[in-house]
């Protein structure tokens, strides 16, 4: 909305001048019912639809489930035990499979593939020449 | 002082259709919507005396309906729909008993705002109420529900049954020409 607002209607506000009479509202409400003709009115049976009788029930399955929520995120930062986090910590640095063999592979150069690849040839190429003799 | 019932539109409603409560019902609905329907209506139409009589024949209107009001749409919306529709009427009638034409420029219902005793606003206001009157009946109300009103474009979509983004480009129209209108006045 403020960001519609262009800078010139700052200056009018939001009031525009209207007043009304003391007590217009009031009175108008009281002079309004009397004023109101006899109608016919069919009786309706309006029935509240399903959301309307079970909103109640799910505002308070709501609010119980966020308590519950709120109380364990509560209890297990208050029965956290530091010696068990030094504990974990230790075996995951300790654990061999945790380390990613894509970050491994990552450390691998086009350079030393080069040379592997090299060092393959040569070693057929020496097979070849010993098998030839 | 007697507290204030709480206002629940749902048992209104219920209430609206049971003969043995209508009444009170609609006494209700007029207590919880009379103001807001009051200067939505007072802001199209201006002078307070005409507002009176307009929001009146909302409310007449509206009861004498009431049976044909089967809860599909928000009480709300129903009502403002009423009151546009009054104001819009009555801003016409207006038009022809001055022998205007309907495309006449409207700042006929703001001259006698000076002389209004319900109005006590400064020059500004009035030159903006002179600006906002210029407008074509759609854009005014789209700009003064969105302004003044604060009124989200969706429930002004469902009031006025045009999209959000028909409502969006109507009140940036509507902007501009009240910009243009107040810098050429000066």
């Amino acid at each position: 909305m403020k960001q519609e607002d262009t800078s010139f209607l700052t200056k009018y506000g939001k009031d525009p001048g209207f007043k009304v009479p003391e007590n217009y509202f009031a009175d108008f409400n009281k002079r309004m019912v009397d004023m109101l003709p006899d109608v016919e009115i069919t009786p309706v049976d309006v029935k509240p639809t399903m959301w309307q009788r079970v909103r109640p029930l799910v505002y308070l399955a709501a609010m119980f489930a966020g308590v519950w929520c709120m109380l364990t995120v509560l209890k297990n930062v208050n029965n956290t035990d530091p010696y068990a986090v030094g504990a974990v910590a230790e075996k995951l640095t300790d654990d061999k499979s945790n380390v990613d063999e894509f970050i491994m592979s990552g450390s691998v150069s086009d350079y030393d593939i080069i040379n592997y690849e090299d060092s393959v040839v040569m070693s057929n190429e020496e097979e070849v020449i010993e098998q030839n003799d | 002082m007697a507290a204030r019932e709480k206002y629940d539109e749902a048992v209104v409603v219920a209430q609206l259709h049971d003969p043995n409560q209508c009444k009170a019902a609609f006494g209700k609905v007029i207590e919880h919507y009379s103001s807001q329907l009051y200067w939505q209506i007072r802001r199209m139409v201006i002078d307070h005396d005409d507002a009176n009589d307009v929001l009146q024949n909302t409310f007449l209107k509206a009861w004498t309906s009431i049976d044909n009001f089967r809860g599909d749409a928000k009480l709300s919306t129903w009502l403002y729909k009423i009151a546009i529709n009054e104001s819009i009427t009555f801003v016409n009638k207006k038009k022809v008993m001055n022998q205007l034409s309907i495309d006449d420029d409207e700042s006929f219902l703001v001259n006698q705002l000076e002389s209004d005793e319900w109005f006590d606003g400064d020059e500004a206001q009035i030159n903006l109420q002179k600006a906002i009157a210029t407008l074509p009946d759609k854009q005014r109300l789209v700009f003064n529900m969105r302004y003044y009103d604060e009124m989200k474009y969706d429930e002004m979509s469902e009031i006025l049954g045009t999209s959000e983004g028909a409502l969006k480009a109507s009140y940036h129209h509507a902007v501009k020409k009240i910009e243009q209108y107040l810098s050429e006045k000066g």
